[in-house]
């Protein structure tokens, strides 16, 4: 074992540093908030110190609006709203929704126009789910990754529902995703076409007048699109963009006057509340999705049809522009869902940690009735009282509602809040609580002397909101903010793992004796650079969305301008032609089962639209189709083992053979297994004694029992073999063998298919990596190793991820594999048979077939001495590792650098994921496989030595 | 200058000749865009199978008459054999650039079918025409020209170097394919195509430097 110490030393100290730096990196990195299932009840305000509402019929709060309309108008700009005098210049999309300035100009106390910050991911899903839940975004949605995307957390339309309210939405149908069940009436639209500016809108046009005559609804949900989609295609300043903001005008106006006629006492919307907001901005482009204020920062006209007074001027934070009287205030996002369900009367959504915003409460509750501020009458100082005693109970449920979800969450999440701050959360909870239990009793019993009250109120409201605002502050900061410093310590340990493998290399380049990177041969030292070239675009496309998305196809790219530079080598050297060829028709056969694979992943994802370049626009008959996709597995199958027949009768004795011969056996009952399931042969009856899972199961143990019999066997039998190159290619062969069954039966029909592709691709790249030694043993004697090879190992091995239909997001597990062989969910055989189906292929095999570049028994090298191969072998390994450290490390860089990216969660941070998944795997197999194939070459050297030393 | 071009057949071609060859090809390039923009009104953004097209029915002939002047051992094959071995070397050309091209991963398809097939007739017709007028069928010459890359003398050096330079442009050239810029321009085969050409006008200009360069070495040499 001193042997394998050696240099396997570094393959431990390699696997430790990425460990320790992924882990570091990920804490900073992966700011998780875990969804809770838990949602609010009506009688659950019984276990807070707040007054019940009087009245039996309300909830938690007294309803102060019968009916609310919510018009939202996607991509919003604030400066869309808010009158051109606000800003420095007037730019020509400005005033064009001028209703809504007329209105809040008009009516200061009825009408408001706020500016609305939302938090990033400024996506409208994000948005969506943020302004319902109250919450703060989410890392990995759980509901999003199993493809429907509906909201599981708590939510202000959960609570509509069951409170018994009726909504009605209409307009954008991510609604009616997030919210599969939840609306009366829904008329959703496609908003995936970008390019349709007009058919959501006209939709919605259609639906929303109408409905405001109807009294089948208490919520109404519109969403207008065009306003997103016209600068997605046109951007900001453009006229199909004013055309539609114009038109958005009109509409609020014929909408706006709607509702005054009706707002008549005893009629329609005697009580009702108009929204109009968007869910996030855009930037003058028409992007979103970033945390820049002009993604951010939105708006939102709220107007009540009832005549109100305007709010004391301790709360009001508003900015105003004298000369046309408007006052526009900020809001975030964040207290939109608790606002609005305090307004309508229903429990707050369980996780929101927003505050019931005074401005946006104050213009539904009317209360009191005043003029002015200095002449208060008795009457007006006593409505005055009563409204802040009435909003003053108000925050008191909110706080506890936000106290109640930092305890649940702290008791169990696993990242939760450190304890200090827990502590100052209870600190400042039981200060203001403790004044709440004095305010209430001075209320209740003092109630004519409201001079004392009036202050002390306003001090209980100021230290709820203090608490409140603390915990928003702390939330944002723990669930929405990178650690810099943490990220920047995993990206340093990353960096220096990265020079001890060139470190670890270059020792091993010292002791073969040669220097292998710097070769005499002109070819050679061109295929370093040529690495170097391809692993640099590589790491360097990561940093674009658009390539991670392609990825496959990127790394086929690559993959196929090796093959073509190998073809062209293969030219020059007059040799092996055959095989470079064949090489390059596979990388366009992965190449097609890769955009096959893009074609699936365009179904579910929502970042691109499905392509489909590689329709031959052939139309072969659904039945022959249906009958190949039955038959060719099965062939590839029979192949497969015929290759491995033949592989054990040319050189056959002891374990490996029983391995191998289990394989075919494996693949016998495999293809019995596929047979059984469809319907060419009727043998489902006849096999249906078995069960169905039978034969998997059956498999997995073959596989268990080989690879312990590969795994111990040699420890007790140590028998001599002459050859140890020979030693080392049936080592390979049965530790591929008996892993790829499983593989093969987890990934299903096309796994046959892409085991056999990578077979011959395999075979094809040892030979021509056979020109290289031929020419360099005839002269030196030892064979030289080019990192070319590896790069094209490890971009084959991209390639196979892709080609056998996964790609790195969660939707691309293919979670039909954990269930090969089990019906009920069990989380660790379940997680380790998806495990193993998606890095079967691109890791677990890649890795132990390694070998494969010095293992064939190849007919040049007899003369090499045999102490240089394990340092070949670690070589081989160690360059391998290097290849996928560095591609690993420029995710880790490029997530860095990308992380207020519009997609960072959908799309760099799971990228983020699979990467340092599969590193770590790697780096482990590369452990194991390095011990298990020293084993065998390092005793034989050891007793060579052992005996010229004697 | 005949005169000596047929005394030493082998290697000799003066700058002046390669300059000469370069900017015409590099004017029917011009050309080509030219009359697809006045003439026919195409864009090869809003119509590339049209005009890459004209680009190489232009582009061909010039190439195929040009360097059949060049062609070797002039004194055993006439003018007409080489251009009849540039006529043949077209579509070879264009089905091992098609080839290329698809392995890399050009759409399949067959909506991309007259798309593909005139991109790798212009590709043919800067790569692989003008060394089939100038070696023929000499497999040692292409071996040497293409798989070795060590060309002889300014003559190969105008063959290699253009050639190589309009399928290293191209590979660049589709770099920007995969990018969500949404621009007309990242379909297959424009930006490819644009990236060849740049290739081919990057290497002709390489290679005139050379044959000027060389010329001078020659000069010297003669004056020692």
């Amino acid at each position: 074992m001193w042997g394998w110490w050696r240099f396997g030393k570094w393959t431990v100290l390699i696997m430790f540093l990425h460990i320790i730096s992924i882990l570091i990196f990920t804490k900073g990195f992966l700011l998780t908030r875990t969804e809770l299932p838990h949602s609010s009840h009506c009688s659950d305000l019984s276990q807070s110190p707040c007054h019940s509402s009087p009245s039996s019929s309300s909830c938690w709060t007294k309803p102060a609006v019968d009916r609310l309309i919510i018009i939202v108008l996607d991509a919003l700009r604030f400066d869309f709203v808010a009158p051109s005098s606000f800003f420095e210049e007037k730019q020509p999309w400005m005033d064009k929704l001028e209703v809504l300035q007329r209105m809040a100009s008009e009516n200061p106390s009825s009408a408001k126009i706020f500016k609305a910050i939302a938090d990033p991911p400024t996506t409208s899903l994000q948005r969506l789910k943020g302004l319902t839940t109250g919450a703060l975004p989410t890392f990995i949605d759980v509901g999003n990754s199993f493809g429907a995307p509906a909201i599981v957390e708590d939510n202000f339309i959960n609570q509509l529902i069951q409170n018994g309210k009726r909504v009605v939405m209409m307009g954008d149908d991510t609604w009616t995703q997030l919210f599969p069940h939840h609306f009366n009436k829904s008329y959703p639209y496609p908003s995936f076409n970008v390019k349709d500016l007009n058919t959501v809108d006209n939709g919605c046009i259609e639906h929303l007048l109408p409905s405001l005559y109807q009294q089948d609804w208490d919520v109404l949900i519109a969403h207008f699109l065009g306003v997103d989609h016209a600068g997605h295609i046109h951007g900001v300043d453009s006229t199909p963009m004013i055309e539609k903001l114009e038109q958005y005008n009109a509409v609020l106006e014929k909408v706006i006057k709607e509702l005054q006629n009706q707002s008549g006492p005893g009629k329609l919307h005697e009580n009702s509340l108009l929204l109009v907001m968007g869910d996030h901005g855009q930037t003058l482009n028409g992007d979103h999705g970033g945390g820049s204020p002009e993604e951010v920062e939105t708006s939102i006209f709220a107007m009540s049809f009832k005549d109100l007074p305007s709010l004391p001027s301790e709360f009001d934070s508003s900015s105003c522009e004298p000369s046309k009287n408007i006052c526009i205030s900020s809001i975030p996002q964040l207290d939109f869902a608790v606002t609005v369900s305090s307004l309508l009367g229903v429990p707050f959504p369980f996780g929101s940690i927003g505050r019931v915003n005074p401005e946006l409460y104050a213009l539904a509750v009317c209360t009191w009735n005043l003029d002015d501020d200095k002449t208060w009458n008795n009457q007006g100082q006593t409505k005055l009282e009563e409204w802040l005693q009435n909003y003053a109970n108000v925050l008191c449920i909110n706080s506890w509602q936000v106290k109640r979800y930092i305890d649940v969450y702290s008791a169990s999440s696993v990242i939760g809040f450190s304890s200090e701050d827990l502590f100052h959360i209870s600190d400042l909870y039981s200060k203001a609580d403790e004044n709440w239990s004095y305010t209430k009793n001075l209320s209740s019993y003092k109630h004519g002397s409201s001079n004392t009250s009036l202050p002390v109120l306003k001090r209980q409201i100021v230290a709820y909101s203090n608490f409140l605002s603390y915990v928003a502050e702390l939330a944002r900061s723990k669930w929405t903010e990178f650690n810099l410093k943490m990220m920047g310590t995993g990206i340093g340990i990353m960096l220096l793992s990265l020079y001890c493998h060139t470190l670890a290399i270059k020792k091993l380049n010292k002791s073969y004796g040669v220097s292998l990177l710097s070769s005499r041969d002109s070819g050679i030292s061109f295929g370093l650079m040529l690495t170097f070239f391809m692993v640099l675009i590589r790491a360097g496309s990561l940093l674009s969305n658009s390539y991670i998305l392609k990825e496959g196809k990127a790394a086929n790219f690559l993959l196929a301008t090796t093959g073509i530079m190998t073809l062209r080598y293969s030219f020059m050297k007059n040799k092996m032609l055959i095989e470079a060829a064949i090489f390059l028709l596979l990388t366009f056969i992965f190449r097609i089962a890769i955009e096959v694979g893009l074609y699936k992943q365009a179904a579910t994802s929502q970042f691109m639209s499905s392509s489909s370049s590689w329709m031959l626009g052939i139309s072969i008959s659904p039945s022959l189709w249906t009958y190949m996709a039955e038959i060719v597995p099965i062939l590839a199958l029979i192949i497969l083992g015929y290759f491995l027949y033949k592989s054990i009768s040319s050189c056959c004795w002891g374990i490996p053979k029983y391995v191998i011969m289990g394989t075919i056996l494996s693949y016998f009952l495999i293809a019995l297994h596929w047979i059984s399931e469809s319907n060419i042969l009727d043998l489902a009856h006849f096999l249906k004694g078995f069960g169905k899972n039978s034969i998997p199961r059956t498999v997995y143990a073959i596989t268990l029992v080989q690879l312990s019999l590969l795994a111990i066997v040699p420890i007790f039998s140590k028998e001599e073999t002459s050859n140890c190159r020979g030693s080392l290619f049936v080592k390979m062969m049965s530790i591929l063998s008996a892993c790829s069954s499983t593989i093969i039966i987890l990934q299903g029909k096309q796994g046959a298919l892409v085991a056999l592709g990578s077979l011959l691709a395999g075979y094809c790249m040892m030979r021509l990596q056979g020109i290289e030694k031929h020419t360099v043993s005839g002269t030196a004697g030892i064979s030289i190793l080019g990192p070319l090879p590896v790069l094209q190992w490890s971009l084959l091995a991209v390639c196979l991820l892709f080609a056998s239909g996964h790609w790195c997001a969660f939707d691309g597990l293919r979670y039909g594999a954990a269930f090969v062989g089990f019906d009920e969910f069990i989380l660790i055989p379940q997680a380790i048979l998806l495990t193993i189906d998606t890095f079967g292929f691109s890791h677990i095999l890649s890795v132990f077939g390694l070998p494969l570049f010095v293992a064939f028994p190849s007919p040049f090298n007899q003369t090499e001495h045999k102490s240089l191969f394990p340092i070949k072998l670690f070589w081989i390994f160690m360059v391998y590792g290097l290849i996928t450290a560095i591609t690993a490390t420029a995710t880790i860089l490029c997530v860095t650098i990308q992380r207020r990216h519009l997609m960072v969660w959908g799309l760099f941070a799971p990228k983020f994921v699979f990467d340092v998944v599969g590193l770590i795997l790697t780096d482990l197999l590369i452990f194991v496989a390095s011990i298990y194939y020293f084993d065998g070459v390092e005793d034989r050297i050891g007793n060579a030595k052992l005996r010229r030393l004697w | 200058m005949k005169e000596e071009l047929e005394k030493n057949p082998q290697s000799t071609i003066s700058s002046s000749q390669v300059f000469f060859i370069h900017v015409c090809c590099a004017l029917a390039l011009a050309a080509g865009f030219w009359v697809a923009h006045h003439v026919y009104s195409l864009n090869l953004v809003f119509d590339p199978t049209k005009t890459l097209c004209l680009i190489w029915a232009i582009e061909f002939p010039v190439v195929i008459l040009l360097f059949s002047c060049c062609r070797q051992k002039p004194e055993k094959c006439s003018y007409f054999t080489a251009i009849a071995r540039g006529l043949l070397g077209l579509p070879v050309g264009a089905l091992l650039n098609a080839l290329g091209a698809l392995a890399l991963g050009a759409p399949v398809g067959l909506q991309y079918l007259e798309k593909t097939v005139n991109w790798s007739l212009l590709m043919s017709s800067f790569t692989f025409v003008p060394t089939a007028c100038v070696c023929g069928s000499s497999w040692t010459d292409w071996h040497r020209i293409f798989a070795c890359t060590k060309p002889n003398g300014p003559l190969e050096f105008m063959l290699c170097l253009p050639a190589h330079g309009a399928v290293i442009g191209a590979w660049f050239g589709a770099w920007p394919m995969p990018l969500d810029w949404e621009r007309p321009w990242q379909d297959w085969p424009i930006c490819v195509s644009y990236g060849a050409m740049a290739g081919y006008v990057v290497g002709m200009v390489g290679s005139f430097g050379l044959a000027l360069k060389m010329h001078a070495g020659r000069k010297q040499l003669k004056a020692e």
